[in-house]
């Protein structure tokens, strides 16, 4: 390694763990020193979790040795890690919700004598290190207060209240805005200048290219390569991870449109007004717009699964009346939500299960259910998006979070609706995995179908669209074709209802 | 990695447990736990408790629980000692009479799917206070006196045999046979899971949760419905306290059988051999004579150990296994 970095901060030295049907990690070694940045990636599933979760304590290594600051750690634990310098930043908020910003920041250390809280003492501390970190968070709202962003801020700021030595990042920017990105990458980097070692995880190379110094990347549970970030580039660093060249990410299949399917006319909720569009078949429908402009609220709707105020849904010309989820499935709609672990998936419950769940009727037999048919179809799904699992009797909860996304992503391919809304589909995938998405895409269109494609990243919007409807403020701010795409045009769309001027100017710039 | 994942059987270790307790007291008793009279009457004392298990299970299943299962229990015993006693006027035909017991459970089920669903009570509350008020209902209908004067024919239910084992045994057997199957391998079964494991996800996947929750609560009553006859043909008689605290033995063989109370997790066979367990150590300790007192601070001790233990080795990445090598379960993320 260079030696503009200090010391080594983290040593992992042929860790293994081993799972019930997965390998998770073989002969995992690497060296973090001080004030350097490392990334980590690799796809879903390839260890980067599991290696995280043996240096924080949370698991325990089968063989191989951990040091932390220079010290050998033969016993590791949750608490053990924190105590020695190890701090994670996970994407769930691992904090008590129902108490204020400096109450968290406190927690089990509040000041005062006697066994009361100098309440005082705990707000200007904590109203002090928030501002160091130039971040404007109120500490004394209740974390349930505040915005999901807002809370991830809460949490990585908790995370450096206690001096760290090693501060681990895992997807940390999937939450954030732009600009909130941005402070985090700046605090990143004054961090490095005092001498923290840091460890990265992100599926977003752009970010990866952007804040880290060094690559370490993991593939099936080994270490293929830890090289400078300077010496590589993402098209060079996705065969790495991946094992094979990407040859074209975006495989978009060209397909003459045909027939309208879904219509929606008028529709109005609580956060949307006016919505109207219609998809064809063959063909793929793009939502864009800011975060918050009333997206995922409109295929709710549509879907059933939130009020509609007023408005007609209607399917092949004629109308349907949805009041709930049954009635738009039975109608050949589907909806795969962008919250997929907390909306779709059933934890206690095998593979099996979770893909079949909505697709029972193909194995159902005079009312029963004949397991060697739906096992069928989630070994069907399990080897389409190379889903890592022992089988399709493995319990979800065994499986790494991108492969459980994989699951649910299986449960509605598999049910093959006529319309299918993908809601963010690649947040949190692997680029292997996405390419395999974008290529099934273009399988679902052969077959007469249509698809909705929610997303916020344009490479995949604007890759795989032949239309986009851009909403601002819960309206539709305009429709742009695949010939007329660019993401000045769709930004400009998406501003068009907000008066605020801030607001445009914290999005252009973010 | 290309391990093949193998399917483990939750339930083995329950059985093991109960041949090597059987196997045990068969020993020091000399036998005499293991004639075939004190093993007839095992499985005939644990059919009704067995039968109010099974429909907790259904309940526990999806994330709640449900207190009221003894009172229904006592319901449908008095409605049906009510309506066919021969001391009374109504003298109704046995069938019909039990057609309208198990109404009234049903009803007692429906009231609680509507209270929790709908209402939002946590199931907790809603069947705490429908416990309660079922309770003295049967006692304002029985004037808090036993009903005697049975029909004949329903009492001889109680000691009636069929291929060397108990009528009521049977009955048990059939209802989690059925039960199990149903949880398996229909829709229905499946429903059940998803709600328990993830309601909102259910929702989405488009099962109806109201419809689904009202029918889980009414089958739970009527399973109890179904336990209170049986009680009625045991006793001879309708009893106003009949069912009193059959939720806490009912709850226990759930949890002990390998349900968990967060919901989407539970079999009916587990349930069984719950049950099983606990009527072991009850007809064992009265064998060996060892103080009914003593007892029930034992099975309060098993049920508290055998949520620990399941916690404990799921928690050390390792599932008990009582003979061979133990077998790696946990996530892998």
């Amino acid at each position: 390694m260079p030696e503009k970095f200090g010391e080594v901060a983290l040593k992992i030295e042929k860790v293994n763990k081993e799972f019930p049907a997965v390998k998770a990690l073989t002969d995992v070694s690497l060296e973090v020193r001080k004030g350097e940045v490392r990334a980590l990636v690799g796809e879903n599933g390839a260890g980067k979790s599991t290696l995280i979760k043996i240096v924080t304590g949370a698991y325990t290594k089968d063989r191989g040795d951990l040091y932390i600051c220079g010290k050998q750690i033969k016993r590791n634990s949750p608490l053990i890690s924190k105590n020695m310098g190890v701090y994670a930043v996970y994407q769930a908020v691992m904090l008590a919700k129902d108490l204020t910003v400096a109450e968290n920041f406190f927690l089990g250390a509040q000041p005062g004598k006697g066994g009361f809280i100098n309440w005082k003492k705990m707000y200007a501390e904590s109203e002090k290190f928030m501002k160091d970190l130039g971040l404007d968070i109120p500490v004394r709202k209740n974390l349930s207060e505040l915005s999901v962003a807002e809370s991830e801020m809460v949490t990585i700021a908790a995370a450096l209240w206690h001096n760290p030595e090693v501060v681990i990042f895992d997807e940390p920017t999937a939450m954030l805005t732009k600009s909130e990105t941005k402070i985090l990458f700046r605090i990143i980097k004054e961090l490095k200048e005092k001498g923290i070692a840091i460890i990265y995880i992100s599926h977003n190379l752009e970010e990866v290219f952007q804040v880290c110094d060094t690559i370490t990347i993991l593939k099936d549970g080994m270490v293929v390569d830890t090289v400078p970030s300077n010496t590589l580039d993402e098209e060079s660093l996705i065969p790495l991870m991946v094992g094979r060249e990407i040859s074209e990410m975006y495989s978009k299949k060209e397909f003459e449109p045909g027939k309208e399917i879904l219509r929606v006319e008028n529709l109005s909720g609580e956060k949307f007004t006016d919505i109207s569009f219609s998809v064809k078949r063959k063909e793929i429908l793009g939502f864009f717009g800011l975060v918050g402009a009333g997206r995922t609220e409109i295929a709710r709707a549509v879907y059933g699964v939130d009020k509609i105020q007023r408005g007609t849904i209607h399917i092949n010309g004629n109308e349907v009346k949805i009041k709930k989820p049954n009635d738009s499935l039975k109608n050949g709609l589907g909806y795969l939500p962008e919250d997929r672990k907390d909306l779709g998936l059933f934890l206690p419950q095998d593979v099996d299960f979770n893909i079949n769940i909505i697709n029972y009727e193909r194995s159902i037999n005079a009312g029963i259910i004949n397991y060697r048919k739906t096992a069928k179809l989630a070994d069907e799904y399990i080897e389409k998006l190379s889903i890592k699992v022992g089988g399709p009797f493995q319990k979800v909860s065994e499986l790494s979070g991108g492969n459980q996304q994989k699951v649910i992503i299986g449960r509605w391919l598999a049910k093959n609706p006529d319309v299918l809304i993908f809601d963010e589909p690649t947040v949190g995938i692997d680029v292997g995995t996405k390419s395999e998405i974008y290529k099934l895409f273009g399988k679902i269109l052969e077959q007469d179908k249509g698809i909705i494609l929610i997303s916020s990243y344009f490479p995949e919007l604007l890759g795989m669209s032949d239309r986009v409807i851009v909403i601002s403020n819960g309206r539709v701010a305009g429709e742009v074709e695949r010939k007329d795409f660019s993401e000045e045009l769709l930004l400009t769309l998406a501003m068009k209802y907000y008066s605020n001027a801030d607001l445009k100017e914290e999005v252009l710039n973010g | 990695m290309a391990k093949k994942y193998r399917k483990t059987f939750a339930e083995r270790n329950l059985i093991i447990i109960i041949i090597l307790m059987w196997v045990f007291l068969a020993i020091v008793t000399g036998g005499r736990f293991s004639s075939s009279l004190n093993i007839t009457n095992l499985v005939r004392q644990a059919a009704i408790n067995g039968v109010v298990a099974v429909a907790m299970t259904f309940i526990i299943i999806t994330g709640g629980i449900d207190l009221s299962v003894g009172s229904v229990v006592g319901l449908s015993g008095m409605v049906f000692a009510t309506m066919t006693s021969s001391n009374l006027s109504i003298g109704m035909s046995i069938p019909l009479a039990i057609v309208i017991s198990l109404l009234a459970s049903a009803a007692v089920g429906l009231v609680n799917g509507i209270a929790i669903h709908d209402g939002k009570v946590p199931p907790f509350i809603a069947t705490l206070g429908m416990m309660t008020a079922v309770r003295g209902l049967v006692m304002y209908i029985s004037n808090g006196r036993m009903i005697t004067g049975l029909p004949k024919e329903f009492k001889a239910f109680s000691s009636a045999d069929f291929l060397g084992l108990p009528a009521l045994a049977w009955t048990w057997i059939v209802i989690a046979v059925i039960a199990g199957l149903v949880m398996k391998y229909t829709k229905f079964g499946r429903n059940l899971y998803a709600i328990g494991s993830n309601p909102e996800a259910a929702r989405l996947s488009g099962i109806n949760i109201r419809l689904n929750m009202y029918f889980f609560y009414i089958v739970g009553a009527v399973l109890c419905g179904i336990a209170g006859l049986m009680l009625s043909t045991r006793l001879a008689s309708g009893v106003p306290t009949a069912g009193q605290s059959y939720e806490l033995d009912a709850i226990a063989s759930v949890v002990i059988g390998g349900a968990s109370m967060t919901g989407g997790v539970g079999t009916a066979l587990g349930t069984v051999l719950g049950a099983l367990i606990i009527q072991t150590i009850k007809n064992g300790g009265n064998l060996m004579g060892i103080d009914p007192f003593i007892m029930q601070m034992v099975i309060g001790a098993i049920i508290v150990l055998a949520v620990f233990f399941d916690t404990f080795f799921k928690s050390r990445g390792r599932r008990p296994k009582i003979f061979g090598k133990g077998k790696k379960v946990n996530a892998a993320q």
